[in-house]
């Protein structure tokens, strides 16, 4: 470990704790980054009554686990869910493919009009969705009456197909496919790979974290997306989580202790694939003496 | 391991478009015939006594299916404007009143005026405050959702504890002032009254109630021009600004969201707000009063309401019938008690609250109400209903909120206000 | 930029002029056909609306009627002689050039704090991808809460610390402030898994080289962790302010621009002239501002990036 090749080359300056002082830093850190978890955690036990506290009642004196059990019950939540997995898998996957295949052109291949084709692309993030999101509909309902129902309003696919490649995973991946070393790249086009087979064979590979990355990203964005499935969806058999979270949000009143509740629900499978998933974020492979500089 | 996947994705895209075949309705907007689409946005309570209202107008009714959307109020603007430009419009959407004078220019928006004097309708016997909300131009849009009004809740337990009378009907702004600060204690962090100041809607009808109060008016006859900066506009402001800048005494809530619950905790003593907070406090003894009134002014004890309507959008003749008639139902007498009494919302009919004991049922479930109700007859007149609304309100909303902050004197205010109300009303496009 | 190694391989062959053209248009082709799946998606999703709101913002539109008469340059006029435009432009900068440094130095360093094996890492490391998971609503109502000026925890520690009370969302000069912390904790998460990413492209031979030689830890961080680090700071400093000049949800969820406008950014003014005000056609043309504002940022930043970044090839 290079805790060891560090040490062996400097006099050992202080005695070791028995546990790595960077915990401390860590753990202030992680608390106040998870302090509205905290409050978040707190609410959905609550009962209405400790629930409606200004300042907010941090320990409750009635833990109701029962909010649990009544948010699914409000409201048809195991569609919701589904529709949600459903949007956010084929999301990632579609944007795993194609932001692979742009960035790694706009990386590595010589086209004319790539520069000209990643500014119009990079623009697309430069307005507003409260702007777009009229002519997006517009678009969307053309392609669902005159290509594909299932990629029209009210479907989920309306859901997917807009968000199937997106200017941030084409930016981020050309960014990062331009930080590995070409010598791999080189040593294969010599020995007459195709483009195709560099990308799949060596180039991805190493690029899991990245990939990881993106994987995470992009399914935390299309999870929460809120308003474009409000503008796209009218049956309730298609709405996604977001949606259904906010029934329990009126004009003049929310119940704050099934929304909380909702809210938990809903996070914990995207927190806990994370975590369990977190190999995949660290480079496994100790990239050695490639002396790539 | 890029095979796999590859296989693993390849197989979920087909997964998602197999479900996303099956799993879809044939539901764009209110498709079938004989189906109508309702974008609504009840939740909770509210929304168990309306699901539980359609269906039984669907088994009254077999031919006829009602479906509802749920759409957040606050978002409905959004994806109705959206509809309106994609041409997805659902036959009958709950819009806030305060968009009326716009949404009427709607044009799938159904005229309603013929059908609202149908015999058997009643007409008059919605309030006043609602028929002249869902009026645009002496059209007729929409028809009353949702009522209620500007009271005075305040904590029992805090008045008793500062040996304080509790508001009484005849009383006036000194004396809630004088309450206000009696009740304020900067050592509890305790507060007289409340007020919310992110300069939107919510904060300027406050402060139009008590101009009303203060007899006197927004604008001139006609709406050609402001007609706030007179004495009357001078006193409403100057009775809140005593109380946030000299007297300490009025939490200031910037972001719309703290006051309730603070009210609940016991930190304030008295709140002008509406029916629909009673139920966001099940931890404070509360009495409900109405509102004070100026001594010698000819306003009394006049209130506001920010009255709702149900909207009918034209997609063709057959879902029109159609609407009208769920509509009508909806908002027959009959329904319109059942809703109030299981929900706690006021009720939109005056012939409703004339029955017998139904102050005292509605009081049972949700005690202070039927204050609220009563004062109702306190509603004389309403905002003006002007697509230019909105921006005044604007303009209106920056001077409470600077004079609140104490950025601002009351009079400059005024003037700087009525300047731009009078430029806002002049270029009604600019 | 031709790699010389590249080229000496190539030239070792016999060339001829067909051979020499014929990896050209190949690489046109391989190029064009993996761009084209993507590029079409972003471009039809993305790139027509952008045209249609250039349109929108020459017209008088309410989105209710259907008439919208065409009326020039009178929005863009307009915008010029607004002075909350001015002043929502003023605040949207100053946002943005708080936000974006402050963001990726806290992201920096809590990457480096978390890229190592130690134990609970991966506990970490999730709640730092889960201030992204997090709704606004939920963070937005936590920080109105801490920042309360009677309540909350932060004005109670200035209290032990003999600062007086500060009016935060209620003081016109404060409320941004308060956004940009909340802004930054939001976004730490995403600064964080951004960074860790790049971190695994670092090789440790490196930095191990380094230390054998001597080296600090702070200066091989300096002169070898960072500059390899380099085209993650230009993506991350490139996103942060495409995101930051288009800061809506949190100021609509907390101040909804109050007070006094001092939280008024620019798409928040376009959403209020949009579905407040129903000017359509005015919000267009201030989207339309905004739009040209960040792509020359953002070309501005490409360049400088061109000389701070370095890339492996």
């Amino acid at each position: 470990m290079s805790a060891a090749a560090a040490t062996a080359g400097r006099p050992s300056r202080r005695r070791r704790l028995p546990f790595s002082p960077w915990h401390l830093v860590l753990i202030p850190a992680t608390l106040v980054l998870i302090l509205p978890f905290a409050w978040l955690i707190v609410t959905s036990v609550e009962t209405p009554a400790e629930a409606l506290h200004f300042p907010p009642i941090l320990t409750p004196h009635v833990i109701r686990l029962g909010n649990y059990p009544a948010a699914l019950r409000a409201a048809p939540f195991a569609r919701f869910f589904v529709n949600s997995a459903v949007v956010a898998v084929t999301t990632v996957a579609s944007n795993l493919v194609l932001c692979s295949l742009a960035g790694y052109a706009f990386a590595r291949l010589r086209f004319l009009g790539r520069g000209a084709l990643f500014v119009v692309i990079m623009t697309t993030l430069m307005v507003p969705f409260q702007v777009t999101m009229i002519p997006q509909f517009i678009i969307t309902k053309w392609l669902g009456t005159h290509l594909l129902a299932p990629i029209g309003i009210n479907h989920i696919g309306a859901l997917i197909v807009p968000n199937a490649a997106t200017a941030f995973g084409v930016f981020f991946l050309r960014q990062f496919f331009r930080t590995l070393p070409i010598e791999y790249e080189e040593s294969a086009r010599v020995d007459g790979a195709s483009r195709l087979k560099i990308l799949l064979r060596i180039v991805l590979p190493l690029s899991t974290p990245a990939l990881a990355t993106l994987a995470a990203l992009t399914f935390l964005d299309s999870w929460n997306n809120f308003l474009w499935p409000l503008i796209a969806i009218n049956s309730t058999s298609q709405m996604t989580l977001p949606l259904g979270l906010a029934m329990f949000q009126g004009a003049h009143s929310t119940e704050w202790t099934l929304l909380m509740a909702g809210n938990v629900m809903s996070l914990a499978p995207m927190l806990i694939i994370f975590f369990v998933a977190q190999r995949f974020f660290v480079r496994s492979i100790a990239s050695t003496g490639l002396a790539g500089t | 391991m890029i095979r796999t996947f590859a296989c693993t994705s390849l197989a979920a895209a087909l997964v998602a478009l197999g479900l996303a075949a099956c799993g879809s309705d044939s539901g764009s907007s209110g498709a079938a015939a004989g189906s109508i689409q309702i974008w609504e946005g009840y939740t909770g309570p509210e929304a168990k006594v309306f699901a539980h209202l359609v269906s039984e107008y669907d088994t009254q009714h077999p031919g006829t299916k009602v479906t509802s959307l749920f759409v957040n109020n606050d978002n409905s603007l959004q994806k109705v404007l959206t509809a309106v430009r994609g041409g997805s419009l659902p036959d009958i959407a709950y819009l806030y009143g305060s968009w009326a004078p716009n949404v009427a220019q709607i044009p799938q928006v159904v005229n309603l005026t013929k059908t609202v004097s149908r015999p058997g309708v009643n007409w008059p016997d919605f309030w006043v405050g609602e028929r002249d909300v869902a009026t645009v131009n002496g059209k007729v849009i929409g028809i009353p959702a949702l009522v209620d009004n500007l009271a005075v809740v305040y904590n029992k337990t805090l008045f008793a504890q500062a040996a304080l009378q509790p508001p009484q009907a005849g009383w006036t702004w000194d004396q809630f002032s004088a309450d206000a600060r009696r009740l304020t204690d900067a050592a509890k962090k305790q507060y007289g009254t409340a007020y919310v100041t992110p300069g939107s809607e919510d904060t300027v009808w406050h402060w139009e109630a008590l101009l009303w109060e203060a007899g006197g008016q927004l604008l001139t006859a006609g709406n050609k021009k402001a007609a706030f900066d007179s004495a009357a506009g001078l006193k409403a402001l100057t009775t809140l600004r005593t109380m946030a800048v000299t007297d300490h005494s009025m939490y200031l809530d910037p972001t719309d969201s703290a006051y309730g619950n603070l009210f609940n905790s016991g930190k304030i003593g008295m709140l002008v707000t509406g029916p629909w907070d009673l139920s966001t406090f099940p931890n404070a003894k509360y009495g409900v009063q109405v509102m004070p009134s100026f001594a010698g002014a000819s306003g009394g004890h006049q209130t506001i309401s920010g009255p709702d309507n149900w909207v009918i959008f034209n997609n063709g003749a057959a879902h029109v019938t159609a609407a009208q008639k769920f509509l009508l139902w909806l908002t027959a007498p009959a329904q319109v008690r059942y809703f109030s009494l299981r929900t706690g919302d006021l009720p939109t009919r005056q012939s409703v609250t004339d029955a017998a004991g139904f102050d005292q049922q509605m009081d049972k479930a949700l005690p202070g109400v039927s204050t609220f109700i009563a004062n109702l007859g306190n509603v004389r007149q309403s905002r003006p209903q002007i697509a230019t609304y909105p921006k005044i309100s604007q303009a209106l909303g920056t001077m409470v909120v600077s004079v609140l902050l104490g950025k601002a004197a009351p009079q400059a205010a005024l003037s700087t206000a009525a300047q731009q109300v009078n430029q806002i009303l002049a270029n009604p496009n600019g | 930029m031709t790699d010389p190694a590249a080229a000496l391989r190539r030239r070792s062959r016999p060339a001829s002029q067909a051979r020499r053209r014929l990896p050209r248009a190949a690489e046109q082709f391989s190029g064009w056909a993996f761009v084209t799946p993507g590029a079409v998606i972003i471009l039809l999703f993305g790139a027509a609306p952008i045209v249609w709101s250039a349109i929108m913002s020459f017209q008088r539109s309410n989105l209710l009627s259907p008439s919208t008469p065409y009326v020039g340059l009178r929005n863009y006029r307009q915008l010029a002689h607004d002075p909350i435009v001015g002043q929502a432009i003023q605040h949207t900068l100053i946002y943005t050039i708080l936000f974006v440094p402050g963001t990726m130095l806290v992201g920096l360093f809590l990457a480096v704090a978390m890229n190592r094996k130690i134990r609970f890492i991966s506990v970490y490391r999730t709640a730092a991808y889960a201030t992204m998971a997090i709704s606004t609503i939920s963070e937005a109502l936590v920080f109105i809460w801490l920042f309360d000026p009677s309540y909350g925890l932060v004005n109670y520690f200035l209290s032990l610390l003999g600062i007086p009370q500060q009016q935060f969302l209620n003081s016109p000069t404060e409320a941004l402030y308060v956004i940009l912390v909340m802004t930054i904790w939001g976004w730490t998460g995403f600064a964080v898994v951004i960074y860790l990413a790049a971190l695994q492209g670092v090789p440790q031979s490196l930095t191990e080289a380094a230390a054998i030689d001597g080296a600090s830890s702070w200066a091989t961080f300096r002169r070898v962790t960072l500059p390899l680090l380099s085209p993650a700071s230009l993506f991350l400093a490139v996103w942060l302010t495409i995101n930051a000049l288009q800061l809506f949800d949190e100021v609509y969820l907390s101040t909804q621009g109050g007070p006094l406008n001092a939280t008024t950014v620019l798409v928040y003014y376009l959403y209020d002239q949009a579905f407040q005000d129903f000017n359509f056609g005015y919000a267009s043309a201030i989207a339309y501002v905004l739009f040209l504002f960040i792509l020359v940022i953002t070309a501005i930043q490409f360049r400088v990036g061109r000389r701070f970044t370095h890339y492996r090839s």
